[in-house]
């Protein structure tokens, strides 16, 4: 399975079943919520609903704006730039999309990310210190990757993942404290209700398993993005390159925040501070080693 | 629920599927067409900046005459093709003989170091890898329009949108087809 498609249409295939379990968690904490606490267990439920969308969706669709502020990077125009224009101006063609805006982080490490509401809002950036240590085929692979972030619609994705996480972990965070401080009025009518400590849980667990989740679609949306770069530029040895660039960096984005690190290619946070669950990007090693396999059996 | 209301729900469900297919491989057409256009607009591009590469490689190394002359008489037949194949066949052609040209130059460290050839070498890099890269999204989505056409459900629209199966964009040079990214 060493060829792009194949894992094309892996990831896809595994980002939907992790949505799906998602979606299944979700009407788990539901069902937790109403038959354990009753009517207001079924009151917390549109509330949380409300909060996730309104907090998650706002941010998704002003995520170019946004983001520009969080990271500190500033759009340039083509004069600016003029090569790093060519070679997204190149990414385009090839995948087909529309030119996005273009922006640089000054910044001393190496690092790039993608963002916007679809392909017409997309935005992608730089730090300084990507553009100034990588040569143009490590650069186009860089280019490759973030494309794919927005032809992959990973905004999206990352956003229908957000919203449900935080839906599982606003129902589990009202209910517990309800289980505090209040957990004694229900204690009068417990007719076919389940006992309230059979759910506490899985209001413990489901926040947890919820996260886990969010984590592993970051990461399948990543080895996605490494597929489709490579559909684009079919130079696997050159997104190869640029990882081993990365991965033998290790100064670390200053701009950095858990909020914003699954957007960029190499994960800013520190590597040790998260264990392989909690991580958004596969490891990088991991990456160079799928890369190696495409370029030692390209597709065609 | 009587017969016929349900037949009219059945024909007007059919009508339906029917406008979906159609569109699908008249969108699909299009975008052939698009993807064909964007190879043209960088071949133009790219025969747009060669009277000036000639020009200065001339001015450093003028009797290399074979390699030059064959740009240009390549330059001159891709202009004037007109029909898929001749257009692939003439852009095959100048994409070698560029190469050729570029291989020349690398004798000339003089040439090298000219600001009109560091100028000139970042937008021939970008064009080379402009022009493979449309050709790539062409036979993309002529692979995708192919596909269509003759796999079920929308092979039995063929007929009714005037849709038929496209040529892909083959040029004559193994090289480019596994490494696109041509180093200048």
């Amino acid at each position: 399975m060493a060829n792009f498609r194949a894992l094309q249409a892996a990831n896809k295939r595994k980002t939907f079943g992790l949505l799906f379990f998602m979606g299944l968690l979700v009407w788990l904490i539901a069902y937790v919520a109403i038959s354990s606490f009753g009517g207001t267990g079924a009151g917390v439920i549109p509330l949380a609903v409300g909060i996730s969308l309104i907090s998650v969706w706002g941010s998704y669709y002003a995520s170019d704006k946004l983001v520009l502020k969080m990271t500190r990077a500033k759009v340039i125009q083509e004069s600016d730039n003029p090569k790093l224009f060519n070679l997204v101006n190149e990414v385009c063609i090839a995948s087909g999309l529309p030119m996005p805006k273009v922006a640089i982080v000054d910044d001393p490490a190496p690092n790039a990310f993608a963002t916007g509401r679809d392909p017409n809002h997309a935005l992608i950036a730089f730090t300084t210190g990507l553009l100034d240590v990588m040569d143009r085929d490590e650069l186009q692979g860089v280019v490759a990757h973030e494309m794919s972030h927005v032809a992959n619609r990973d905004t999206l994705v990352s956003a229908i993942a957000a919203t449900t996480a935080g839906i599982v972990a606003l129902i589990s965070d009202i209910l517990m404290r309800m289980l505090w401080f209040g957990g004694s009025r229900n204690r009068d009518h417990n007719g076919n209700q389940m006992p309230i400590f059979l759910a506490i849980i899985p209001l413990i667990l489901a926040p947890l398993a919820a996260t886990l989740l969010k984590a592993a679609i970051s990461r399948k949306r990543e080895a996605l993005a490494d597929a489709t770069a490579v559909s684009f530029t079919r130079n696997p040895a050159g997104l190869r390159a640029a990882l081993e660039v990365l991965a033998r960096d290790n100064t670390v984005v200053q701009a950095r925040s858990s909020a914003v690190a699954h957007m960029y290619i190499e994960s800013p946070l520190d590597a040790s501070a998260a264990s392989k669950l909690f991580a958004t990007h596969p490891p990088i090693q991991e990456r160079i080693e799928t890369l190696r396999r495409m370029e030692a059996n390209p597709s065609q | 629920m009587d017969a016929s209301l349900l037949i009219i729900i059945a024909v007007g469900l059919f009508v339906v599927y029917a406008v979906v297919q159609y569109n699908r491989l008249v969108r699909l057409n299009v975008q052939v067409d698009e993807a064909f256009a964007q190879i043209e607009v960088q071949l133009k591009r790219r025969a747009d900046l060669i009277p000036n590469l000639v020009e200065t490689v001339k001015g450093y190394a003028s009797h290399e005459r074979e390699a030059l002359e064959k740009v240009v008489q390549a330059r001159a037949a891709s202009t004037t093709a007109s029909t898929l194949p001749a257009i692939a066949a003439a852009d095959g052609a100048l994409t070698n003989a560029l190469r050729g040209l570029l291989a020349v130059a690398e004798a000339y460290p003089d040439l090298k170091a000219s600001s009109n050839f560091l100028q000139l070498q970042e937008e021939l890099a970008t064009t080379e890898n402009k022009v493979s890269f449309s050709r790539q999204f062409y036979n993309e989505t002529v692979r995708t329009l192919n596909t269509a056409v003759k796999t079920i459900p929308t092979s039995f629209f063929v007929g009714l949108a005037k849709v038929g199966a496209r040529e892909f964009y083959e040029v004559d040079d193994p090289a480019a087809r596994n490494a696109p990214n041509v180093k200048f």
